[in-house]
């Protein structure tokens, strides 16, 4: 055990990373998908400034040299279209994240540590979260009240989103809780705040951070598909608008002539979800050595 | 089939067995003969519904199982002139309509249609919200006093007393007409008192009346018929979840002139079905949807022929003008220069639009109808021309600073081009103009409003300074001119007098001034407006012109498109389908081109 | 047995309470939202071309079916009904009671994602020993991340992708609508037939998006169960191996029913995307048909439906949970 012990210690966190990574190709793989993505989230509107232009005689175009992915409805570059749609995607989804972990995680810690009155009743506003159908509350949520901008539609899929987190943490910190390190401190008499941040939140995070990545997959799926069902208002052109505008609009089920501008945003919420799954099986080696020892 | 299939088969078999049980179980299939399959534009079935033509979502379908005495031609020159339907012909006094009902019209079961039918359906019509008030409305309501049986094929319908609506033939023309043996025993039996009582001077009393009306209404539209008893070519058989089935009527007054055994009508939830089912060749007619170039070319490849016919629909861009600088005429005319109406038509509505170019606040054919040529030739067709805007602008102490237009009061002009969800064609082309003001210097971003309900609601608020709006409705020029100086500008007509609201709360939301100056005259548009839907046709001519000139010079909407109904019919299975022209036709349902001796089946 | 009595009676309640919860919820949700349904009919028909007249006529009629009473009063009255069982009116239909309404929609919801569930539970957990097993090989790799990669793909881009390949590109599949409409319902093969190929694009997609979710669990359930020390005990001891799988088996599936209930509830919500792209008449283009309406009463009442299924669906999963599991019976 001291051994081991001393060999991990040996081996920089880096280097970890890098021989985790690379043990299997599909998750150098995955990881460049999501780097990719990144940067034309970040990079994609500084490329192509200003509105996109429009064409009213070169409609539906096919994919060509000067359009590689041929143009949309008002003869506007899908390419374009696609990687200036990314920033949005990306940030809804950077932002819902967020507000999932710091919500679910604080409510899970609390839940878990303090047990009795406060675990129960934080469940039960866990439960119906759970419960109530999320979907379908955010139709009716659009209507209400309009969060067609990326910062409102993460807070809504954020605050809607943290129950499966939530009930996550609670149950890893109730099993860390009878652990002798937390015990310890409590014999110490540290404040509770200092067990729950010092203590019980490091040993939680890479566990969040797992379920963080696969509620972003969810996240994207939620808010391309309210674009898509034409119920979220929108001032910029993004992946679920594009869709949306390709089958209700434009007939790409019935129409070759539509089909790039319907492919191009599928092809790049599939890209998107299969980085995300390839690199979720690198996190889950790095965050449970059970498996890095094991194999 | 693939391997999927098999995977999914059993249960999808254990699946049928208790959808199967859910559908109704009248296994009557029409034997033989052609089956002719369409698409009801104004219902999209509805499983569940009861068969019910009062129902707000009921399964009634105009024109097959569905009858009224006559059938609107949407003539603008003659509000009242109908198709024949159960009414054989018909002659109207100033008071009074006096009916001629079909020699053999016949209920689906065998039994006559009869002057008491024709009562106890106007008796509902009444409860059905028609014996309100119109609020808001400018025009006269369906307003019944009496309705007396001549003979057995004979029926006399009275107005109220005082009551001289000109467009009470096309009112009552237009109602539905259903059994007494199915209805009757919803109405009251003192129902007619109640009537009476409503159109009484006691506004107390009245009021008490229209509540019962209302009450009962409420009921009728609720029930749902065992089985459906038509007087129409066709008879409801069965609803399915994707589909409503209907079968020639035996008893159908002129039989010989209907010759498809079935009419099927397909369930549809979007544009983009209805192109599939085109594409491939499944329907015999199809009804106008807004349709891009690639899917048409898609439809005419399968073999279907378009037909065009006039829709009195506009898509124009409005503006609230208490929020500056709207409010400034010379503003709203640069708009029109710099907005190139083709350009947008060619992406909002490549297919079902014509890029206005009259903007008289009516479709281009009317214009040309009440307008002399001279006036026409007058009017301001605003041309695309930046050069002018800039003059009209500058005029009106508007600067430029670089790239970007300057308010008078020397903050940064930009605009909110509101769109609402749904309305593809609106959402395409507030791109394009959002692109044409912003290289001209205005930097313009389009909108979305959830859906059409909030979008209303927003608009009528005030919230709103541009947006779009539908336009031009007809065929009569009232309803044309109501949309832009009626209740939406706060002009509402009580009687004889036209009161003018405005501010919050008043649903207002157009704001445009009570008159305007036109060649040194002024033009009172509210109350000439509401004077149109009290005169005949042949009298309101001097009035529209005075409207059109005006519209077109104060611009209180930029018209960009009419509509134009494309229509499709496919000659596989039947022949002598209406042709292009035929548009007092091609705006009823295929039904009633049956009923007027179209559509055969091919043999 | 008094003791699971008494836990179904706990659980009922703290269910019932859920279901007063969400209700009260929706009544408020479903209230704020803005316009109102006459105003709604009245542009629909104006839109159809109807005249404004009798646009207006008919609107006053829909109008009529809306509650103008105080909301307090109409929460009160709406609670009061629910006791009763009864779900109010529905607006859009003009009085035809919800529960009908709700009822012919509710088996195009129910029985496409039962057939679904089936499916995906059958492949899912075959699936799921395979990948368990092979774990270290190749395919069991592969299995494992289509999997994951089916947990994450959104339900409509999976059905817009189906209906585009087996449509579209390939065109041996119909797409939309429930069966063919020139045949005759009833029970009669081509009419059954022509619902099966009808219902294989819908049916795949639920069955594709729960497929992962069943086979992870099953993948990882198996793992933690192949490691424990009464398998190696039995192994040791000379159990046959049919026997051992039997034991595997019984353990490793017990995680699944809390998967079970997760999958319902999601598969209720996630309707609305695959009957509207699907155009299948079940719950959730009812759901979006009654808001696109301000169908006050209807909203209300399918939104309650989805919840109470997802409710019952978690209860039902703890109970079986109890029943299978001696450790959590005895707890």
């Amino acid at each position: 055990m001291s051994t081991l012990a001393a060999a991990r210690a040996r081996r920089s966190p880096w280097r970890v990373t890098r021989r985790v990574l690379l043990r299997k190709p599909g998750r150098v793989i995955g990881l460049a998908i999501i780097v990719f993505f990144t940067l034309m989230a970040i990079a994609g509107p500084m490329l192509y400034p200003g509105q996109l232009a429009v064409d009213p005689d070169n409609i539906y175009a096919s994919p060509s040299g000067a359009h590689w992915l041929g143009t949309d409805f008002a003869g506007s570059d899908v390419l374009q279209e696609v990687i200036v749609g990314a920033r949005y995607v990306l940030l809804t989804a950077a932002i819902s994240a967020l507000v999932t972990a710091a919500l679910g995680t604080t409510i899970g810690l609390v839940a878990g540590y303090h047990r009795g009155f406060t675990d129960s009743s934080l469940m039960r506003v866990t439960d119906f979260v759970l419960t109530i159908p999320g979907f379908p509350l955010l139709v009716v949520l659009s209507t209400i009240w309009n969060f067609g901008r990326p910062l409102e539609m993460g807070l809504v899929l954020g605050v809607t989103g943290w129950g499966g987190v939530a009930r996550a943490v609670r149950s890893q910190t109730l099993s860390l809780r009878e652990r002798g390190f937390l015990e310890a401190a409590r014999g110490l008499g540290l404040s509770n705040t200092h067990i729950i941040v010092r203590e019980l939140l490091p040993n939680i995070a890479p566990y969040v951070a797992m379920n963080l990545l696969l509620s972003v997959i969810g996240f994207i799926g939620a808010e391309v598909a309210l674009f898509f069902l034409g119920v979220v208002p929108f001032t910029s052109s993004n992946w679920g608008v594009m869709l949306n505008e390709a089958v209700f609009a434009g007939g790409a089920i019935n129409s070759p002539q539509a089909l790039s501008y319907l492919l191009a945003p599928l092809v790049c919420i599939l890209l998107l979800t299969l980085g995300i799954v390839l690199f979720l099986d690198a996190i889950d080696e790095l965050f449970n050595p059970r498996l890095r020892e094991r194999s | 089939m693939n391997r999927h299939t098999w995977v999914t088969a059993p249960v999808a078999a254990l699946a049928v067995t208790a959808m199967l049980a859910a559908c109704s179980t009248d296994n009557k299939a029409a034997d033989g003969g052609a089956v002719y399959t369409t698409i009801s534009g104004t219902n999209p079935i509805t499983a569940g519904a009861p068969m019910n033509p009062f129902n707000a979502s009921g399964n009634y379908f105009l024109g097959y199982n569905t009858m009224q005495l006559g059938f609107d031609k949407l003539n603008p020159a003659d509000p009242n002139d109908f198709f024949p339907g159960l009414a054989k012909s018909w002659t109207a006094t100033p008071t009074s309509l006096t009916v001629q009902l079909q020699d053999k019209a016949k209920w689906s079961d065998g039994s006559d249609v009869t002057p008491d039918d024709v009562k106890t359906s106007l008796a509902i019509a009444l409860t059905q919200g028609s014996a309100t008030v119109g609020a808001g409305f400018l025009t006269q309501g369906l307003d019944v006093g009496a309705v007396k049986t001549v003979d057995a094929h004979t029926v006399e319908i009275d107005q109220a007393v005082g009551g001289k609506n000109i467009n009470f033939t096309r009112l009552v023309l237009k109602q539905t007409i259903v059994p007494t043996k199915v209805y009757g025993s919803l109405v009251p039996a003192d129902i007619w008192d109640t009537i009476a009582a409503s159109q009484g001077s006691d506004a107390t009393a009245a009021q008490a009346a229209i509540d019962k009306l209302n009450a009962t209404g409420k009921t009728i539209s609720a029930f749902a018929p065992q089985t459906d008893v038509s007087a129409g070519p066709f008879v409801l058989t069965r609803v399915n979840p994707g589909s409503a089935v209907l079968d020639r009527n035996k008893y159908f007054y002129d039989l010989p002139k209907i010759s498809p055994k079935q009419v099927v009508l397909r369930h549809y939830s979007g544009n983009e079905q209805i192109w599939g089912y085109m594409k491939n060749g499944e329907l015999d007619s199809a009804p106008y949807t807004s349709i891009p170039t690639n899917v048409l070319d898609e439809i005419l490849k399968a073999g279907n022929k378009r037909v065009d016919s006039l829709h009195y629909v506009n898509a124009a861009i409005a503006f609230n003008e208490s929020v500056a600088p709207y409010d400034k005429t010379a503003v709203r005319q640069a708009l029109a220069y710099v907005i190139d109406r083709k350009a947008v038509t060619k992406v909002g509505e490549p297919v079902g639009g014509t890029a206005s170019t009259h903007l008289t606040g009516m479709i281009e054919q009317a214009t040309a109808n009440w307008l002399t040529p001279d006036q026409v030739n007058a009017l301001n067709p605003y041309e695309p021309d930046t050069a002018k805007a800039e003059t009209l602008l500058k005029g009106v102490g508007f600067t430029k600073n670089g790239d970007q237009w300057m308010l008078p009061d020397g903050k940064p002009w930009t605009i909110t081009l509101q769109t609402v969800n749904g309305f593809s064609d609106w959402i395409a082309a507030s791109t394009v103009i959002a692109n044409e003001l912003t290289s001209f210097g205005i930097p313009t971003k389009p909108a979305l409003t959830a859906d059409f309900a909030t979008y209303k609601t927003e608009m009528a608020a005030g919230k709103y300074a541009v947006g779009f709006w539908l336009t031009a409705l007809g065929p009569q020029a009232s309803a044309a001119y109501q949309r832009l100086y009626g209740a939406d500008n706060g002009f509402s007509m009580r009687g004889a007098t036209v009161a003018h609201v405005s501010g919050k709360g008043s649903g207002n939301w157009q704001n445009t001034p009570e008159t305007y100056t036109v060649g040194g005259n002024t033009v009172k548009v509210g109350e000439l407006t509401a004077q149109l839907s009290a005169l005949a046709p042949a009298d309101q001519k001097p009035i529209i012109q005075q409207l059109a000139i005006a519209t077109n010079q104060e611009l209180p909407v930029i018209p960009i498109w009419d509509y134009t109904s494309v229509q499709f019919t496919n000659d596989k299975r039947f022949t002598n389908f209406p042709q292009q022209g035929q548009d007092a036709l091609l705006n009823n349902p295929p039904g009633v081109w049956m009923m007027q001796g179209y559509v055969q089946g091919k043999q | 047995m008094k003791g699971f009595l008494r836990r179904l009676l706990m659980k009922l309640i703290a269910g019932l309470v859920m279901v007063w919860v969400v209700a009260t919820f929706t009544f408020v949700l479903v209230h704020s939202l803005p316009g109102n349904p006459g105003d709604i009919e009245y542009d629909r028909l104006i839109m159809q071309g109807t005249p404004p007249e009798i646009a207006q006529a008919k609107a006053a009629v829909v109008a009529g079916f809306t509650s103008h009473e105080p909301l307090l009063q109409q929460y009160f009255g709406y609670l009061g009904q629910l006791l009763h069982g009864n779900l109010g009116v529905s607006i859009s239909y003009s009085g035809v009671p919800v529960a009908d309404v709700i009822a012919s929609a509710a088996p195009w919801t129910v029985l496409p994602v039962l057939s679904g569930l089936v499916v995906s539970f059958i492949i899912g957990v075959a699936g799921g020993v395979i990948a368990a097993v092979k774990r270290s090989t190749r395919w069991g790799g592969l299995l494992t991340l289509s999997g994951s990669l089916m947990a994450g793909i959104p339900s409509f881009v999976l059905a817009l992708l189906l209906a585009f390949l087996f449509h579209t590109l390939w065109q041996i599949l119909p797409y939309g609508d429930t069966s063919d409409v020139t045949l005759t319902p009833g029970f009669n093969g081509p009419y059954i037939g022509s619902v099966i190929t009808h219902a294989v694009l819908p049916v795949s997609t639920y069955a594709l998006l729960t497929y992962g979710g069943w086979l992870l669990t099953m993948k990882s359930s198996v793992v933690s169960v192949l490691g424990d020390d009464f398998i190696l005990a039995a192994e040791l001891r000379g159990i046959s191996p049919v026997t051992r799988m039997r034991y595997i088996a019984r353990n490793a599936i017990l995680p699944l029913f809390t998967v079970l209930a997760i999958s319902v509830g999601y598969m209720f919500g996630g309707s609305v995307l695959i009957e509207d792209i699907f155009d299948y008449p079940g719950l959730g283009n009812l759901l979006l048909h009654s808001i696109g309406r301000r169908d006050y009463p209807l909203m209300g009442g399918a939104f309650l439906l989805i919840t109470v299924a997802i409710i019952l669906a978690n209860i039902l999963a703890e109970l079986l949970y109890s029943v299978i599991d001696p450790r959590v019976r005895r707890a």
